[in-house]
C-alpha cells in the first residue's frame, strides 16, 4: 500500500463515510453561520456608531450656527441670548467598531462604545444610556468565528483522527498494513494530514470569506488585512497546536477508546475548566470596587455639591477673583451645574481610578496564568487583534473621561464668567480622537502567545514523531 | 441480581483511574465554585445593604428643595440578589443591578457585574449550577457509555444472560450504579445549600424550600437523563468506541454548543432594540407629545388647563386653590406612564420571544430546559428581573406622584420656588419588594418542566428496549 493510496482511500472515506461527512458538513455550516453572523454584527456596530456621530453633528452644526448667526450679526446677542452658551458644548466620543471585530466579538457587546460628552454629565454618566440589550443573548455569548475555532474546531479534529492507529491495532490489520513498504509514522502523518487538511480547508474558505464579508466603508479589506494577518497566525498556531496534541496521543498507542477520552479530557480542561478557573481566581484576587458604592459615592458627592453649591462658588471666586462677572446675565443654575458636576468628577475620579487599577493587575495576572490554558491565551490574543479586546474598551472609556476634563478646562472661564463662546473659540476646541494601537503594538502584543502555541506544537510533535517511531520497531519485533 | 450487578459494577468504577479522576477534579471544581459563587453573592447582599442605607441618607438629609427637583434626583430601587443565587447565579450578572426612579422617564436598569468581568469569563463561569449543567451529564456518559457495548465486546453479555438476568435487571444494575457515583457531586451541591443558607437573605424568596427541593430534583432528573441515554446508546451500537464518540458528540452539542446557538438564532429573529434608539423613542414619544410646540401637545395642554379649571370652578390659573405647576406635572407623568407602559412591554416581550425560540431547541437539549428551571426556582431568571422592574417602576410612579403633590397641595403660588425640606423628605416611604410567589415562578416554566422529564422518559425508553434489544440480538447470534 504507497501513500497515494492511504491518502486516496482517506479522501474516498471523508467523502463517502456518513459520520464525517455529517461532521464536516456540520462543520462548514458552523462556520459558515459565524462568519455571516459576524458580519451583520460588524455592520450593524457600523452603522450604529455612522448614525450617532451624524444625530450628534446635526445638533452640533445647529448650535453652532446658531453663534455663526451671532458671531456675523444676523442675530443680535439679545435674541438669541443662548447662543454659543458654554456650557453647551458637546462632542460625540466614538470607538469605531474594532477591525475584525465580527470574527471575535470579545467584550465590544458589554462595554460601550459611544459617549456622548457634555458638561452638563458628570464622568460617570458619559456612557449610562446603553443598557437595553437582551441578558439572554449577552449571557450566551456570540456564536463568532473565535468561538467556533476555539471550540468547536478541536472537537472536531479529535473525532474525525483519535482512531487513526487504533482501529487497524483493535481490528487485528495493523500487521498487515505495515507488511506493505510503509512505516508507521508515515501512515498516521499521511492520515492526519487528509483528515486535518478538510478541517483546515473549511476554515481557509471561511475565513476568506470573512475577510471580504466584514468590510465596511469605515474599514475596508486593506485596512484589515493586517489584522487579519495576525488573526490568521493566530489560528493557524491554534490549530496546529491541536493537530500535534492529537498526533501525540495517538502516538501513545492507547486503545481508541482511552485516546478519545484522554483528548476530550484535555479539550474540557483546555476549553472549560481552565478558563472558569482562571477567571474565578483573578476576580476573587483583584475584586473590582463596589459598582453600588460607586454610585452612592457620585449621588452623596453631587448632593453635597448641590447643598453647598454657595459656598463652592465662593470658593472658586476666591480662588479666581478674575473670574467675578458684574453684568451676569446667564442663569445661576448653569454655573452651579457646571461646578456641581465638576465636584462630582473631581469625587469619583478615584473609585474610577481604582476600576482601571484592578483590570490592570487582572490583566497583569492573566498575562502570565493565561498559559495554562491555550484557549483562554488564544481568546485573548484573537480579541486583541480584532480590537474588541477589554482593554481597547477601558481605554476608549477613560480617554473620554479626560477629554470631558480637557473641554471643560478649556471653555471653565467662559461658563464661570457667563460669556458666550466666539466661534474662533470654539472651531479652536479640541475634537476627540480615540488613539488606536498601531499595527506594531498588535504585533508586539500577540507574538508572545502564537510563539508559545507554536513551541507546544514543535515540543508535542517532536515527542509524538520520536513516539511513533519506537512504535514502528515495537510493532515489528518478533 | 440487580443488587450484585450495582456492586460489581461499583467495583469497577472505584477500580477505573479515569473515572476517580474525573469524579475528584469535577468534585474539586464544583466545591470551588460553591466558595466562589457564595462569596459573589455575600458580596452582592452586601454592597445592596450599604447602597440602600446610604440612599435613605442622601434623600433623608438633601435639605431645602424644590420636590421636583428632588423628583429629578430622586432615589434607586437596588435588585435584591437571592440566596438560592448562590447555587444558580442565572442571568444576574447580565441584568442591571440598579434602576433610577427619576421623574419623566422609565430608566432600564443598570451596573450590570459583566462589565467587569475579565474577557475569558465569557467562556464559562464557575458556578455550582455550570459544574453540574456541563459536568454531570459528561461523568455519567463517561460511566454508562461502556455499559452494555463492552459487555457484548467481551462476549460476558452471553454469560450475564445466561445466569438468569433479566434486560430490567441488567438496566437498573447499571442505571442505579452510575447514578450513585454521579451522586458523589452531591457534596459541591450540599456546600452550596449550606451556603446558601448561611448566606443572609434580606429578601426571603417565597417557598425557599419547595424551590430547593425543585432544584435538585431537576438536577436529578437531568442526570437521570443523560445516564439512561448512555445506557441506551451503548446497548445499541456495536462498540464501545463509537458509543463514547456519539455520546461525548452529543454532550457537545446539547450542552456546550446549542444553547449559544439558539440564543444567536433566537436574537436574530427577535432582536432587542438598540440602546440609541430606544433612548430617543422612550424621550421623544413620551415627552414631546406633552411638552412640545406642535398643535397636538399644545392641545393637550389647554384641555387639561381648561379641565382643571371646570374641576375648580374657577376662570384663570391664578384662581387656583393648587399649583399649576405640580398639576401639570403629574399630568405629564400621567401620559408617560401609557407610553412606559407600551414601549417596555415591546421590549421585554423582544427578549420573551427570544426565550421562547431558545426554549424550542430544548427539544435537542436539556441543558436548556434545566438551565429555565434552575435560574427560575433560583430567583435569578428574566422574569425574576422584569417582576422587579416592573415593582420598582409601580414604586416609582406612586413615589413621583407624592412629591407632585406636595408641589401641588403646598406649592400655592411659589410653584417652583417652593421648597420642602428634611422634615418632608424623612417621611416618604422606600421601595419594599416581594418577589414574586412559587405558583408565578412555576407558571413560566412548567414547558421546560414538561421538556425534561420528556427527555427522561424519551432516555428511560431508550435505555430499557435498548438493553431488550441487544439481549435479543446476543440470543439470536
Amino acid at each position: 500500500m504507497s501513500i497515494s493510496a492511504i491518502k486516496n482511500q482517506e479522501i474516498k472515506a471523508l467523502k463517502t463515510e456518513p459520520t464525517q461527512l455529517i461532521l464536516i458538513i456540520s462543520f462548514l455550516i458552523a462556520c459558515l453561520y459565524a462568519v455571516v453572523q459576524g458580519a451583520a454584527y460588524r455592520h450593524q456596530q457600523t452603522d450604529m456608531t455612522t448614525t450617532f456621530i451624524a444625530e450628534q453633528n446635526k445638533s452640533i452644526e445647529v448650535w453652532r450656527d446658531r453663534l455663526v448667526a451671532v458671531d456675523n450679526g444676523t442675530t443680535t446677542e439679545a435674541d438669541d441670548r443662548w447662543a454659543g452658551l458654554a456650557m453647551d458644548v458637546s462632542f460625540p466620543a466614538v470607538a469605531a467598531p474594532g477591525p475584525l471585530s465580527d470574527l471575535s466579538h470579545g467584550v465590544s457587546d458589554v462595554r460601550p462604545h459611544t459617549g456622548r460628552l457634555s458638561l452638563w454629565r458628570s464622568v460617570d454618566r458619559l456612557f449610562g444610556n446603553y443598557q437595553v440589550q437582551s441578558p439572554i443573548d449577552t449571557a450566551a455569548g456570540s456564536f463568532d468565528l473565535a468561538f467556533v475555532i476555539i471550540f468547536v474546531m478541536p472537537l472536531l479534529m479529535i473525532a474525525l483522527s483519535y482512531d487513526a492507529l487504533s482501529d487497524d491495532k483493535e481490528l487485528g490489520r495493523l500487521g498487515l498494513v505495515l507488511s506493505q513498504p510503509i512505516s508507521v509514522r508515515l501512515l498516521v502523518l499521511t492520515r492526519l494530514r487528509v483528515r486535518f487538511m478538510a478541517i483546515a480547508v473549511i476554515l481557509a474558505v471561511a475565513l476568506a470569506i470573512g475577510l471580504v464579508s466584514g468590510a465596511t466603508d469605515n474599514g475596508g479589506i486593506s485596512e484589515r488585512l493586517p489584522y487579519f494577518t495576525i488573526w490568521f497566525l493566530i489560528a493557524t498556531s491554534y490549530f496546529l497546536m491541536w493537530a500535534a496534541v492529537i498526533t501525540w496521543a495517538i502516538s501513545l498507542k492507547l486503545r481508541g477508546e482511552t485516546t478519545a477520552l484522554l483528548l476530550a479530557g484535555i479539550w474540557i480542561v483546555n476549553c472549560l475548566a481552565g478558563p472558569a478557573s482562571l477567571s474565578a481566581t483573578a476576580e476573587s484576587l483583584y475584586p473590582t470596587p463596589s459598582r453600588l458604592a460607586f454610585l452612592s459615592e457620585a449621588r452623596e458627592a453631587s448632593n453635597s455639591a448641590y447643598k453647598s453649591k454657595a459656598d463652592i462658588m465662593q470658593g472658586m471666586l476666591f480662588d479666581h477673583p478674575d473670574l467675578t462677572a458684574d453684568n451676569y446675565s446667564i442663569p445661576e443654575y448653569i454655573r452651579t451645574a457646571f461646578l456641581v458636576t465638576r465636584t462630582v468628577d473631581q469625587s469619583v475620579a478615584p473609585v474610577l481610578n481604582r476600576f482601571d487599577e484592578v483590570q490592570a493587575e487582572r490583566r497583569d495576572f492573566l498575562s502570565i496564568f493565561q498559559y495554562a490554558s491555550p484557549a483562554a491565551l488564544t481568546l485573548q490574543a484573537f480579541n486583541l487583534s480584532a480590537g474588541t479586546n477589554l482593554e481597547r474598551h477601558l481605554r476608549f472609556e477613560r480617554s473620554v473621561r479626560d477629554f470631558k476634563q480637557m473641554i471643560a478646562e478649556e471653555v471653565e472661564r467662559n461658563v464661570l464668567v457667563g460669556q458666550r463662546l466666539t466661534l474662533t473659540e470654539y472651531d479652536n476646541l479640541p475634537r476627540y480622537q480615540n488613539n488606536e494601537w498601531s499595527i506594531g503594538q498588535v504585533i508586539e502584543k500577540t507574538a508572545a502567545p502564537i510563539a508559545f502555541l507554536l513551541i507546544i506544537a514543535s515540543l508535542l510533535g517532536t515527542i509524538a514523531l520520536k513516539n511513533l517511531g519506537r512504535l514502528q520497531t515495537r510493532i515489528l519485533e518478533p | 441480581m440487580i443488587k450484585a450487578i450495582l456492586w460489581k459494577e461499583l467495583l469497577q468504577y472505584r477500580r477505573d483511574g479515569r473515572i476517580v479522576a474525573v469524579l475528584f477534579i469535577t468534585l474539586t471544581l464544583g466545591i470551588a465554585a460553591a466558595l466562589n459563587s457564595w462569596s459573589s453573592v455575600q458580596n452582592m447582599q452586601r454592597e445592596r445593604l450599604a447602597a440602600i442605607k446610604t440612599d435613605r441618607t442622601i434623600w433623608d438629609n438633601q435639605g431645602k428643595k424644590n420636590p421636583h427637583t428632588a423628583a429629578h434626583f430622586s432615589r434607586y430601587a437596588f435588585q435584591p440578589t437571592s440566596s438560592l443565587s448562590v447555587f444558580d447565579p442565572g442571568l444576574g450578572d447580565y441584568m442591571g443591578s440598579a434602576i433610577w426612579l427619576e421623574a419623566h422617564y422609565r430608566d432600564p436598569a443598570t451596573l450590570r457585574n459583566i462589565e467587569d468581568a475579565v474577557e475569558i469569563q465569557r467562556f464559562a463561569r464557575l458556578t455550582p449550577a455550570w459544574i453540574l449543567q456541563v459536568f454531570a451529564p459528561l461523568l455519567a456518559i463517561l460511566l454508562a457509555f461502556a455499559g452494555i457495548a463492552s459487555e457484548r465486546e467481551r462476549g460476558t453479555l452471553r454469560q450475564v444472560m445466561s445466569s438468569g438476568v433479566s434486560p430490567k435487571q441488567l438496566f437498573l444494575g447499571k442505571g442505579i450504579a452510575a447514578l450513585c457515583v454521579v451522586a458523589l457531586l452531591a457534596p459541591s451541591v450540599v456546600a452550596a445549600v449550606v451556603l446558601s443558607v448561611s448566606t443572609h437573605d434580606e429578601i426571603e424568596l417565597p417557598s425557599a424550600d419547595v424551590r430547593l427541593f425543585g432544584i435538585v430534583a431537576s438536577y436529578a432528573i437531568y442526570i437521570a437523563a443523560f445516564t439512561f441515554a448512555a445506557i441506551g446508546i451503548s446497548a445499541r451500537v456495536s462498540k464501545s468506541k463509537t458509543a463514547l464518540i456519539a455520546l461525548v458528540g452529543f454532550w457537545a452539542v446539547a450542552v456546550i454548543f446549542m444553547p449559544r446557538l439558539a440564543t444567536d438564532i433566537g436574537s436574530n429573529i427577535s432582536p432587542a432594540p438598540q440602546a440609541a434608539e430606544f433612548s430617543a423613542k422612550l424621550s421623544s414619544e413620551s415627552s414631546s407629545p406633552f411638552w412640545g410646540g406642535s398643535d397636538e401637545a399644545i392641545a393637550r395642554r389647554e384641555q387639561i388647563e381648561a379641565d382643571v379649571l371646570r374641576q375648580y370652578g374657577v376662570d384663570t390659573i391664578e384662581d387656583l386653590p393648587i399649583n399649576y405647576d405640580g398639576y401639570l406635572l403629574q399630568e405629564s407623568e400621567e401620559f408617560a406612564n401609557g407610553v412606559f407602559d407600551r414601549i417596555y412591554d415591546e421590549l421585554w416581550g423582544a427578549y420573551e420571544t427570544q426565550a421562547d425560540i431558545v426554549r424550542v431547541f430544548s427539544i435537542v437539549s436539556p441543558t436548556i430546559a434545566l438551565g429555565n428551571i434552575s435560574s427560575a426556582l433560583a430567583g435569578s431568571d428574566l422574569h425574576a428581573h422584569r417582576h422587579f422592574a416592573d415593582s420598582a417602576e409601580m414604586f416609582r410612579r406612586d413615589f413621583v406622584r407624592l412629591l407632585n403633590e406636595e408641589m401641588i397641595e403646598q406649592g400655592g403660588k411659589d410653584g417652583y420656588a417652593y421648597m420642602a425640606d428634611n422634615d418632608f423628605w424623612q417621611q416618604n416611604p422606600d421601595f419594599d419588594y416581594q418577589p414574586p410567589t412559587l405558583s408565578d415562578v412555576v407558571s413560566k416554566i412548567w414547558m421546560d418542566m414538561v421538556i425534561l422529564l420528556l427527555w427522561a422518559f424519551i432516555a428511560y425508553q431508550l435505555a430499557f428496549r435498548g438493553v431488550r434489544h441487544s439481549f435479543k440480538q446476543e440470543a439470536m447470534a
